[in-house]
């Protein structure tokens, strides 16, 4: 899952984004309103999550324009703006959920979490594919009734499948849902890490989970 | 007992129409009793020159021809009149048959003419009496011409001797009619008083029926609707003046609030926003098990976080004492290229790695009159504000003169991308160019503001002006000799 984070704080912006990295999302930061803007409308972004007292592009224009343009991304408000006037304000602009600074992190997480969920029309915090399950609050993995343990970067890449089970999915869409902005543009790391999963999922004498279609992309389950 | 409008109003005018009543009753009881015993003692008079006129001298001696018959009071049986006439030699002549046996008291007067005093007549009842010394009349006998000339000349004239007469007369019926004029009096008195004092607070009650009506008004008032003004049309024009103060007061009032209000607005979520850095820090940090290194990163991060919320409100309380007056001068002689040095070596080494020309062209001998600790706060902040927002390469000047008892300032710096309405508001408390919050902490919004507040503590003044991205700030400061 792909997140925005646009907020200008540097402490802020700091431990928000490696808290939702460590969580397992692919973080783009910035701390400028016209920089978040442009990230916004040039990525797919799962989940954008905006303060409102930016430079130069205030965070309600962003929203504004995001959703002038069709963007589907879900937005989080994130501000010191706590009146119900400026929280009606928000959500009216278009934004999905809105949380006031301070704020408790675990929070944050989840709502983050939820967001990303109804990106994919979910609304089951568990995932279940075929014999597969995920618990994806805790980012817990089962085949059966075994548990497979997967690293971080499979861990994502298995839940964004997830999501779309049953859905081909191309490597471009990986690429963009699953992976930050400034990561090493190699587009062999998505077939590396399929390959991972392939080994930690397969079960001898069990169907395959994974499909690959050729030249379009990758299928986790449904089909044959 | 509080002093009460409508008392005094209703004692005022009720004493007044007292007096008013009082005096007038006198002058007219006065006037009355005059007339009545006017009236009396004509009535008086008239029957003792009656008497008197029936007197006659004759040759053989005092004839009174009174016939008590003609005027019955003197012998009526229930409260008769009285009169007794005496000669010269004290001899009683005559007197009236109510008299009996006892005497009227007399007086002294003189002859011809009427006095009168009052006296307790013979019964008992008071009275008065006139007292009326007279000569009767002479009489010659109707006899005949010749005889009468005869006797003319052989007897002598006949000398009238002084008659001496009281009339006395009860005065009950006078006294009665005083009494009832005095109960008249006193009672309509009495009753226009009550009748006033009715009127007259029901007069007054509605007299101030608007001032009860704005004490209610008032008594609404609470401190979250202080903008509800106080109608002044249907104010009656004698309060229209205190409603209006009142009104005024209000708005001022009203003002107060919302600056109370928005500040307080300002500094909680100025405290927000480093708090919520703080709290994600840590928590994030606390996520999970870390190496000793992280741990160490996330305190450093939280303990500037820390140090930069200290000095936004060490600098909010600086402002507050400003603001509130309690910042006591201790005005001396500053150099001003001196302080402005002082103040610049801080930044001096990040300006310059940062390539921006430093030049100050102060005159080694400019001096300004004011609180050095102040005046260095103002031009700490004004160059910290410059260090930080001038462009990588770009120039920061500082010049000053001396005009006609005051001392010129003026920074100015490259760089600015403020518009020069954006630039009104840099002494506006929090505000930061463009809404950025990146450089919270060295005056996280309030360093311009600070500047303001000292200027106008140390009796000077300061302005800014944006042109071609240069942000010039000039400072007017009294010089040392100037009162």
């Amino acid at each position: 899952m792909r997140v925005l984070l646009v907020e200008d704080y540097p402490p802020l912006q700091k431990s928000v984004a490696k808290g939702l990295r460590e969580a397992g999302f692919a973080v783009d930061v910035t701390g400028d309103g016209e920089e978040g803007l442009w990230y916004a409308t040039t990525n797919p972004y799962d989940v954008v999550v905006l303060d409102l007292m930016l430079p130069k592009v205030d965070g309600l224009t962003i929203l504004r324009r995001l959703r002038a343009d069709g963007r589907p991304c879900h937005v989080l408000i994130l501000t010191a703006r706590d009146t119900v006037a400026d929280r009606v304000r928000g959500l009216d602009f278009g934004a999905d959920d809105y949380l006031v600074k301070p704020f408790a992190f675990e929070e944050l997480l989840a709502r983050v979490r939820a967001l990303a969920r109804r990106a994919y029309r979910a609304k089951n915090p568990a995932l279940r594919v075929q014999d597969l399950r995920i618990e994806t609050p805790t980012q817990r993995v089962w085949r059966g009734k075994e548990e497979v343990h997967l690293t971080p970067r499979e861990y994502v890449l298995l839940e964004y499948l997830a999501m779309r089970a049953g859905e081909v999915v191309s490597r471009m869409d990986i690429w963009e849902h699953v992976y930050e902005f400034n990561a090493e543009a190699d587009s062999n790391v998505v077939d590396v890490y399929i390959g991972y999963l392939r080994r930690k999922l397969g079960r001898p004498g069990k169907p395959p989970l994974i499909h690959t279609v050729r030249g379009r992309g990758y299928r986790l389950g449904g089909g044959e | 007992m509080r002093a009460s409008l409508r008392r005094r109003l209703l004692g005022w005018t009720i004493g007044g129409m007292a007096l008013l009543l009082a005096v007038f009753a006198v002058v007219v009881y006065a006037a009355i009793e005059r007339a009545l015993a006017g009236g009396f003692d004509d009535g008086l008079a008239a029957t003792a020159w009656a008497i008197a006129a029936s007197v006659k001298e004759e040759r053989d001696g005092i004839e009174v021809e009174f016939d008590e018959r003609e005027m019955p009071e003197f012998r009526r049986p229930d409260r008769p009149a009285y009169f007794e006439l005496w000669r010269e030699d004290g001899r009683v002549l005559q007197r009236s048959s109510s008299l009996a046996e006892s005497g009227l008291d007399r007086r002294e007067s003189a002859v011809g003419a009427t006095a009168f005093y009052p006296l307790a007549l013979p019964d008992g009842r008071p009275g008065r009496a006139v007292i009326l010394r007279f000569r009767p009349r002479v009489e010659d006998e109707q006899e005949g011409e010749d005889e009468r000339e005869d006797e003319r000349a052989a007897a002598p004239p006949v000398v009238p001797q002084l008659i001496t007469l009281v009339v006395a007369r009860e005065t009950a019926g006078l006294d009665r009619s005083l009494a009832m004029l005095r109960w008249l009096l006193v009672g309509a008195g009495g009753g226009t008083i009550l009748l006033t004092l009715l009127v007259a607070s029901v007069v007054v009650r509605r007299g101030l029926r608007p001032l009860d009506a704005l004490a209610a008004r008032i008594a609404g008032i609470r401190e979250d609707n202080l903008s509800a003004a106080l109608p002044e049309a249907g104010m009656p024009a004698e309060m229209a003046p205190v409603v209006r103060r009142l009104n005024e007061l209000l708005a001022r009032l009203e003002e107060a609030f919302q600056r109370e209000r928005a500040l307080t607005a300002d500094v909680a979520h100025e405290l927000r926003t480093p708090l919520a850095g703080m709290r994600s820090t840590m928590e994030v940090a606390l996520s999970r098990a870390r190496a000793a290194g992280d741990y160490q990163q996330a305190l450093r991060d939280c303990l500037s976080i820390v140090c930069q919320t200290q000095a936004m409100a060490d600098n909010l309380l600086t402002l507050a004492r400003l603001e509130g007056g309690q910042t006591v001068l201790r005005v001396q002689e500053v150099r001003l290229a001196e302080l402005v040095e002082v103040c610049w070596r801080p930044h001096a080494p990040a300006v310059r790695a940062r390539g921006i020309a430093y030049e100050s062209r102060l005159p080694g001998d400019l001096d300004v009159g004011a609180d050095r600790d102040i005046l260095a706060m103002v031009l700490s902040n004004l160059l910290a504000n410059a260090a930080e927002h001038t462009d990588d390469g770009g120039r920061i000047e500082i010049e000053g003169r001396s005009a006609g008892g005051t001392a010129e300032l003026a920074i100015s710096n490259t760089g600015c991308r403020l518009t020069p309405e954006e630039a009104a508001h840099v002494f506006d408390r929090f505000w930061r160019g463009d809404a950025a919050r990146a450089d919270t902490g060295a005056h996280g919004g309030l360093g311009l503001t600070l500047v303001e507040r000292g200027v106008a503590a140390l009796g000077g003044s300061v302005a800014v002006r944006v042109d071609g991205g240069v942000f010039a700030v000039r400072l007017t400061l009294p010089s040392p000799s100037a009162p």
